[in-house]
């Protein structure tokens, strides 16, 4: 039997990926079909779901109301997608450094710095958010220095308005996710083999060439997997936009949130996670497919 | 290689064996004394009456930081029943994780608005009068209200109001009404409430609404004041508004009773205007769900916890306006013991009782009272009013 | 030439450990605050016996947020470590053997990353009250021996959204991955469980830690799945913490996050010289 086992390559995939699925199916698969089945239902005067089959929520969330075109939802879908863009896009300019320094590092130490970038992470999430509302507060830490530094130039100084905005929702959501992309892009520059990069020297390229040519083409798969990890949470996210915002910026895990709860309208809720979800995989399924899951550039 | 890993592991197994010593420390039981004193030295008064009760445990799910911890001591003491203590820090999420299916809870602290929903849902079961003795400690002024007529299913636990709060150091002009607040010289100054119910419901005393309003005329209306509001407004917050008043992020704004209370004692220049249009009264009540395990325990608790000489110990940690007579009566005539106040001074319970008495924000003026509004169920009206919090805040 | 030891590398890492640090200082320092409400720093803290220390002599006064720390901790302990072996179980099968249901399975593994975390909150719980209440309804359960939330649906829906993080990064760390070397080891007559042990889980091992890192810090924070799951008594401290806000966060609460951050860096510390020593 065990031979049988042996053999059977389609079988053993199976067995492995039996437990995933188990859970996958049982503890996700079913909340989230009724949350589609949930989509189609009207809210009765209490709160609950009237299932029925309606497009209502969805027109709503287009924009198309009875009393014409309202974009208030499309123009909080547009401000989330700009905020996971930015905040990607910066996410990974300040990883890639890190995770290249830990990657390089000597290797007895290499475990240390990640455990460094990793100790943050492990007070509480709401915690760090009040941290920086400390530091960025108008009479908080930051606005302290530059007020100390005016000063010992003389010149006069009003604190900048740093807390709330939502300069400071990026700030917050950058520090929020960037260890989830230093540990990908780490994990792919550490498999790059030492002498690859002897071998680009000896060919006669420079560092920017190296980097251009080398490093960045076989750390892709950590980049693709770091954004994923990043993009997505980012477009789900509400506590920091909440507390950083001031709760003035509105973003679509904003919006889900209070559907479930102060609006109690489970139905609006559900078909607002649906097109959230949608939207994340449509962005995920083209960013995967146009650059792999890195393997091809890896490869080339 | 495996040189390296074995010390990851090492590492990991090192963090592991701190963090649970660390949590290990403490988190056992307290052996019970011989005379019932809590770890603060409280001294647990006897219950009167003492109940029978079979159940070992109790499970509360309850408002953040609103039981006194002597108060969960001495009943544990006393009865020696463990108390569980699940806690939440808004209605919607009590509400949405009961009305999911989650049974196990005994006793849930609700705030009226959300009574009448709850008890329509079926959530709720009557209480039995006949085992809660402590019925008569209210004063009757918090009892039988419309969100609960008769209290069939809920006893009052603690109340308040909404209304403004200025830091009369830096606002030279002070509001004496909601309106007010449009003034442009308060730009960019304020906080307010994160609570569409409650701020909505502001809009609309101001427009000379009722605040419970379902008309989408006279909402549209409140939307677009609102709007005017919104421009002005530094921050929205539900969680502690105080924080920004104390920390100079902002001058004024709407707040509540507790929060105006502690800010007044960390800058006495923080008042608390009780506006001309009315100010928005709240009051959290204790009620028991369908399916709770140890209603026994639960009819202990509220007649322990309730007690004269128990309850005024929220007189002491929590800055709210208590519609427990009995209570109030208690700490009113002890001159002579001495307890530490919140702040670190030593007091007796007259001191404490005085400075509650004394304070037009816990000890809620009649005329603000009388003035004042509540909020109530708005049923399908409910996602006009959230339509206009999106619009308004994320447009 | 090299580009390891660039300046422009060091400074920027550097840069950026400061970014991460920045906020810890402000919290740790804040622990030290003599003032209850925690606000604007008014002076070191000097009442009673502990005097600078008097807010962490406190904290392990508090059973409460002893107890939430232990909740926290176990949770977090047990769902990383299951969903690690599932996890890497998955990466392995995704990325080296086709079966029929291999679509469906990369396709389920995103769910839990894309669905809104009150979504899937919301949708355990109605799950598991309608389970439990089939269950007791069936057996005839009543009272405490009723099947009911707790610690238990807490540790399985945060396996349920760890498996796909630890799957991701696992696959990651397969790419490219030289089945010579796998190969070789069989031929030596090693069977695959022990080629598995000893030559293809030491290489996929960074892989492994990160996934296991990053279920450990997910499990650590989470607070929606956690506050629908959970039953009386088992309290984290994200809820417990978040709950706080409505009231006041004491410099206690700070304590404990400088505790916490104190015995992690030590752990560390020992970790980094053993290694050293066996160097």
């Amino acid at each position: 039997m065990l031979q049988k086992l042996r053999e059977n390559k389609s079988l053993q995939g199976t067995l492995l990926i039996l437990p995933t699925l188990l859970w996958m199916i049982s503890l996700l698969i079913v909340p989230l079909i009724l949350s589609v089945i949930t989509s189609f239902g009207r809210r009765d005067a209490d709160g609950n779901v009237i299932y029925t089959f309606t497009l209502d929520n969805y027109l709503r969330l287009a924009g198309f109301t009875p009393a014409g075109f309202d974009d208030l939802y499309l123009q909080i879908l547009w401000r989330s997608l700009t905020l996971a863009f930015q905040t990607t896009v910066l996410v990974i300019l300040m990883a890639y450094p890190l995770a290249y320094f830990v990657a390089r590092a000597p290797v007895k130490w290499r475990n240390t710095f990640l455990f460094l970038i990793l100790v943050p992470l492990w007070t509480n999430f709401v915690i760090r958010i009040y941290a920086w509302i400390m530091i960025l507060r108008t009479q908080g830490v930051l606005n302290g220095l530059l007020g100390w530094g005016a000063g010992l130039f003389g010149q006069p100084f009003k604190p900048f308005d740093f807390y709330p905005s939502s300069g400071a929702v990026l700030v917050g959501m950058v520090y929020e996710f960037l260890p989830f992309m230093i540990l990908p892009i780490y994990t792919s520059l550490e498999k790059i083999d030492g002498s690859l990069y002897e071998a680009a020297a000896d060919l006669g390229a420079n560092a920017i060439k190296t980097l251009l040519r080398v490093t960045l083409p076989l750390s892709m798969p950590g980049i693709v997997a770091g954004t994923i990890l990043v993009f997505i949470p980012v477009m789900g996210t509400f506590v920091v936009s909440d507390i950083l915002g001031g709760r003035q910026v509105i973003l679509v895990g904003n919006l889900i949130q209070r559907q479930f709860l102060d609006a109690r309208d489970p139905a609006f809720g559900s078909a607002s996670s649906i097109i959230l979800m949608v939207l994340t995989l449509i962005v995920t399924i083209f960013y995967t497919r146009k650059f792999g899951f890195g393997e091809e550039i890896a490869s080339a | 290689m495996s040189n390296s890993r074995t010390n990851v592991w090492r590492g990991l197994a090192a963090i592991a064996a701190a963090s649970l010593m660390l949590a290990a420390c403490g988190g056992g039981a307290t052996p019970a004394p011989a005379a019932k004193t809590t770890s603060t030295g409280f001294v647990c008064p006897e219950a009167s009456p003492k109940m029978e009760v079979t159940s070992q445990e109790l499970n509360l799910f309850v408002w953040t930081e609103y039981i006194p911890q002597d108060t969960i001591e001495c009943f544990e003491l006393v009865y020696g029943i463990k108390v569980n203590r699940d806690e939440y820090s808004s209605n919607e999420e009590m509400y949405a994780k009961l009305s999911a299916g989650s049974t196990s809870y005994d006793l849930v602290q609700p705030t009226d608005y959300i009574v009448s929903l709850m008890i329509r849902q079926g959530l709720l079961q009557k209480l039995d009068k006949s085992k809660l003795q402590v019925m008569s400690n209210f004063d009757p002024n918090y009892l039988n209200f419309s969100f609960d007529p008769g209290n069939e299913y809920t006893i009052p636990y603690q109340a308040g109001t909404d209304a403004i709060v200025v830091n009369t150091e830096k606002v030279t002009n002070v509001p004496k009404s909601w309106a007010d607040l449009w003034k442009p010289e308060y730009a960019g100054r304020m906080v307010f409430l994160d609570d569409s119910r409650a701020t909505i419901g502001m809009v609309l005393l101001t427009l000379g609404y009722d605040a419970n309003t379902k008309d989408p005329a006279q909402l549209e209306e409140a939307k677009n004041k609102l709007k005017e509001l919104v421009a002005n407004v530094k921050l929205f917050d539900s969680d502690s508004p105080k924080t920004a008043l104390i920390a100079g992020d902002v001058d004024l704004g709407m707040t509540w009773t507790g929060e105006a209370f502690l800010a007044q004692i960390e800058n006495p220049a923080i008042q608390y205007i009780y506006p001309t249009e009315g100010a928005i009264l709240w009051q959290d009540n204790y009620a028991m769900p369908v399916g709770a395990p140890h209603v026994d325990a639960a009819y202990a608790w509220l007649n322990y916890s309730m007690q004269g000489n128990v309850f005024w110990l929220m007189l002491r940690d929590f800055p709210y306006t208590n519609p427990n007579k009995a209570a109030l009566d208690y700490a009113k005539g002890d001159t002579t013991t001495k307890v530490t106040d919140q702040n670190g001074n030593e007091v007796t319970p007259a001191d404490i009782y005085n400075a509650y008495f004394n304070s037009p924000i816990t000890n809620t003026p009649p005329e603000a009272i009388q003035n004042g509004h509540r909020i109530d169920d708005v049923g399908d009206a409910l996602p006009l009013y959230d339509q206009i919090w999106t619009e308004v805040k994320g447009g | 030439m090299s580009n390891r030891r660039s300046p422009l590398v060091i400074v920027s890492a550097l840069l950026v450990y400061f970014f991460l640090y920045a906020p810890i200082v402000v919290l740790v320092v804040f622990a030290f605050n003599s003032s209850r409400t925690n606000i604007v720093f008014e002076g070191v803290v000097n009442q009673g016996p502990c005097g600078p220390f008097y807010w962490f002599c406190k904290l392990f006064d508090n059973n409460e947020v002893l107890n939430a720390a232990k909740n926290t901790l176990t949770i977090a302990f047990t769902s990383t470590v299951v969903s690690c072996i599932i996890g890497t179980m998955a990466a392995l099968a995704l990325q080296r053997y086709t079966f029929p249901v291999k679509t469906a399975s990369e396709a389920a593994l995103y769910i839990p990353i894309v669905i809104p975390e009150i979504v899937m909150g919301i949708g355990i719980l109605v799950l598991f009250s309608a389970l439990f209440t089939w269950i007791n309804v069936t057996f005839g359960l009543t009272g405490d021996a009723r099947f009911s939330l707790g610690l238990a649906t807490v540790i399985v829906s945060h396996i349920a959204f760890s498996i796909p993080f630890v799957t991701l990064v696992v696959r990651a760390r397969l790419h490219g991955f030289d089945k010579a070397v796998e190969e070789a080891a069989m031929d030596l007559g090693a069977n695959e469980f022990v080629t598995f042990w000893r030559i293809t889980l030491p290489i996929i091992f960074p892989g492994v830690l990160s996934g296991a890192l990053l279920a450990f810090t997910l499990s650590l924070d989470d607070f929606i799945i956690t506050f629908f799951t959970n039953g009386p008594g088992s309290t984290t401290l994200p809820i417990y913490v978040y709950g706080l806000l409505r009231r006041i966060i004491t410099p206690e609460v700070n304590a404990l996050s400088t505790v916490w951050i104190l015995t992690v860096l030590i752990a560390v510390f020992i970790s980094q010289r053993l290694e050293s020593r066996e160097v």
